[in-house]
């Protein structure tokens, strides 16, 4: 059985472990630079807390990045030295350079690299995606997606509200949508945007992007950390010469449960609708991306997020946040990374 | 060693999703599974499905018996649940037979003690219990989140299915039949408890003039843990609806609402193509949960999660409200065996033969089929 080991006991890291759990794998554990982080998720799911990144290299056979964005390269070239295969969460990393280092770095190695562009492997955007192929739409011409709510939460997860490290909402939110239009409709000619990243009013962030794909469709993203609390809101919709597909999460939702008053141990506010939109667990868009990259390794077929989607996944974020910064589109075949 | 499991009839539309759901196991998990073959007393129906699904046609049901296998699927028209029963029942040690169980309480019970003398299990094909939304509700309830439960308003709407289903020979009624099982099964699940009293309305070709059998009707219900509800299982969707139908359920109690609308996970498609509105189902496929459950069933040895006895009682609650309809007032329950009521509007149709295309009431094949 295959040895996992995780780098990164933070949000992400514990959801993909409870996931590694419901695998064919075995959990070696975790590594965080944080040891109590480590500690915590190891009381959760088992393994070992390891000391440093080279003693969880020398009990895995692959290695699930997790680290907040900007450590994400050093672990990936270590694990790739190392010879083991890669998980790493979105994106890849926070500047072009870094992202070409660790796929180079990989494709030398001769390790497999995926990138966990999880929105691929949730059932309404890859059924989405089945329906365009059909050619249920007719010629793809018009995507839009919507993607946002409040702030992170500014106790636990700083690193997020901080441009340097994170990119804001634009690379670590819209690039979810990026990457699905990017897998839909192909390659990017350009990229226009408008947002709050440099407006001065952080924690908010907020973008409208706009994107000229190469076969002539248009694209339409928004993301925001900027909206009241709440609900957090996806929606898209995708518009072809003979058709229209949209989903929206706003709608109503499968399972709603109001409360007259408090009930008993119930966080749950009177008066307001609690929706659920539950899903069997083999349909749980985490479970499915780590499965697909389990069954990949066994099989030796391609990944549905090739390492070079990946990349094309950051340097288009990159291009919107150019393109906010000097006001005008940005072309993507001129476009090899900004400083910002 | 593989699971081997073989299918009898696919006079019910259900039966092309729960063979794809087959292939899809054993494609890709842990249970092995074998779609050893198909029996059909349409040999052209039976042959087309096993050409798709890559499986053997057998000409006769006793050949197929003969495979030795570990499960059948039956997915005959409603009266042909027993004698297909009573013939695998010595053979083969695990049957899911589609739902309704059968016609009559007579033939429901027949089915039960056969497979009782046989040892073999019996499973009903009731796949809303699956929906993760109705999971998510049983779980809410029996937190008792809601505190006392007051009443339960219930749709399980449909398209009008033609073909068999409107014969009241082979399907033993019409939308009331077909589309009250499924909800009263839910509720007799969520609380552990039975129907105790029905009334109802039902309409006899008021949707579709000419039809000659019952596609509309409103049950009024009490049930054993005191509460009182209502479930319309019209077949009231026209063509040009966006869905095959709906289940909807809302469970008012002292606390609050609980509201499930449990197949609505969709994306809206307008195609030109089909030059209407479409609902695309992107929740879980709550079929393939059920062919899990029952090949799990068969490989781990354990009881079967929906029984004979649960088709029985769902049976007895649509047949309950044709009475009620004849008489013009509530009827007690339960239904003495035996007695309930005859045929109430026989068709004069001929007896089709040709394989459905729609869908019907759980819009199973919706999903990933």
């Amino acid at each position: 059985m295959r040895r996992v080991g995780i780098v990164g006991a933070g949000l992400i890291g514990t959801w993909h472990a409870a996931r590694w759990k419901q695998l064919p794998v075995e959990l070696a554990g975790f590594y965080d630079t944080a040891p109590e982080m480590a500690a915590e998720a190891v009381a959760e799911f088992g393994g070992r807390a390891f000391d440093g990144l080279d003693d969880l290299l020398s009990a895995v056979d692959m290695v699930d990045v997790c680290s907040p964005t900007p450590h994400h390269r050093m672990p990936v070239l270590a694990a790739a030295a190392a010879g083991k295969d890669i998980v790493c969460e979105k994106p890849l990393a926070r500047c072009l350079d870094e992202a070409k280092e660790m796929v180079a770095a990989c494709q030398a190695a001769g390790v497999r690299l995926f990138v966990a562009q999880v929105v691929r492997f949730f059932r309404q955007f890859s059924q989405a995606k089945a329906v365009l192929d059909s050619g249920a739409l007719g010629q793809p011409g018009f995507i839009r997606a919507v993607r946002g709510g409040a702030p992170p939460d500014p106790g636990h997860r700083t690193w997020f509200a901080d441009f340097e490290q994170s990119g804001g909402v634009i690379m670590d939110v819209s690039i979810h949508d990026l990457d699905y239009a990017h897998w839909c409709f192909g390659d990017v000619e350009r990229v226009f945007a408008r947002g709050l990243t440099f407006a001065g009013v952080e924690p908010y962030d907020h973008v409208l992007i706009t994107l000229r794909f190469r076969n002539g469709a248009i694209g339409h993203v928004e993301g925001s950390w900027a909206y009241p609390p709440g609900r957090f809101h996806t929606r898209f919709e995708i518009a072809g010469d003979q058709g229209l597909l949209e989903f929206d999460d706003m709608v109503p939702a499968p399972l709603t449960v109001t409360l007259r008053s408090e009930s008993d141990g119930s966080p749950q506010a009177p008066g307001i609708p609690r929706p659920h939109s539950p899903l069997a667990s083999h349909d749980d868009p985490y479970f499915l991306e780590l499965a697909h990259f389990l069954n990949c390794l066994e099989s030796g077929d391609a990944f549905l997020v090739s390492p070079q989607d990946g990349l094309e996944a950051v340097r288009l974020a990159l291009a919107a946040i150019e393109s906010i910064r000097i006001g005008r589109p940005v072309y993507l075949d001129e476009f090899e990374g900004s400083v910002v | 060693m593989n699971v081997r499991i073989g299918m009898l009839s696919f006079a019910h539309m259900h039966a092309y999703s729960y063979a794809a759901c087959l292939k899809q196991i054993a494609d890709g998990s842990s249970f092995g599974v074998d779609l050893v073959g198909i029996a059909d007393d349409d040999p052209v129906r039976g042959q087309e499905a096993a050409s798709q699904f890559d499986t053997r046609f057998f000409p006769s049901v006793e050949a197929l018996l003969e495979e030795k296998l570990d499960g059948i699927v039956i997915c005959a028209e409603n009266a042909r649940h027993r004698p297909l029963t009573e013939l695998a029942a010595p053979r083969v040690p695990h049957i899911l037979c589609e739902k309704p169980i059968a016609t009559t309480l007579a033939d429901a019970q027949a089915m039960i003690d056969v497979c009782a003398a046989h040892g073999t299990r019996l499973q009903i094909a009731f796949p809303v219990r699956f929906s993760p939304p109705v999971q998510r509700l049983k779980a809410i309830l029996d937190e008792g989140t809601l505190g006392r439960i007051y009443s339960v308003k219930t749709t399980n709407h449909g398209r009008m299915p033609g073909g068999w289903f409107v014969d009241q020979a082979l399907a033993g009624g019409g939308a009331v039949l077909d589309h009250t099982v499924h909800v009263i099964d839910l509720l007799r699940w969520f609380w552990n408890t039975e129907i105790t009293e029905v009334y109802a309305e039902v309409g006899h070709s008021l949707l579709h003039p000419g039809l000659g059998i019952d596609d509309a009707g409103l049950l009024s219900f009490k049930l054993g843990i005191g509460a009182y509800g209502t479930l319309d299982s019209s077949w009231s969707r026209p063509e040009s609806y966006p869905t095959w139908g709906d289940v909807r359920l809302e469970v008012l109690g002292e606390r609050g609402i609980a509201r499930v609308d449990a197949f609505n996970q969709n994306l809206g498609l307008y195609s030109d193509q089909t030059g209407k509105g479409q609902w695309v189902h992107w929740g879980s496929n709550a079929d393939l949960s059920l062919i899990r459950d029952f090949v799990d069933m068969i490989a781990t040895g354990r009881e079967p999660f929906i029984t004979g006895y649960d088709g029985l009682k769902a049976l007895e609650v649509a047949l309950a409200a044709y009475r009620s309809a004849e008489r013009g007032e509530p009827v007690s329950l339960p239904l003495a065996m035996g007695a309930e009521t005859a045929p109430l509007h026989p068709s004069e149709r001929a007896i089709p033969m040709a394989p459905l295309q729609e869908e019907d009431c759980t819009g199973a094949g919706g999903g990933e089929a």
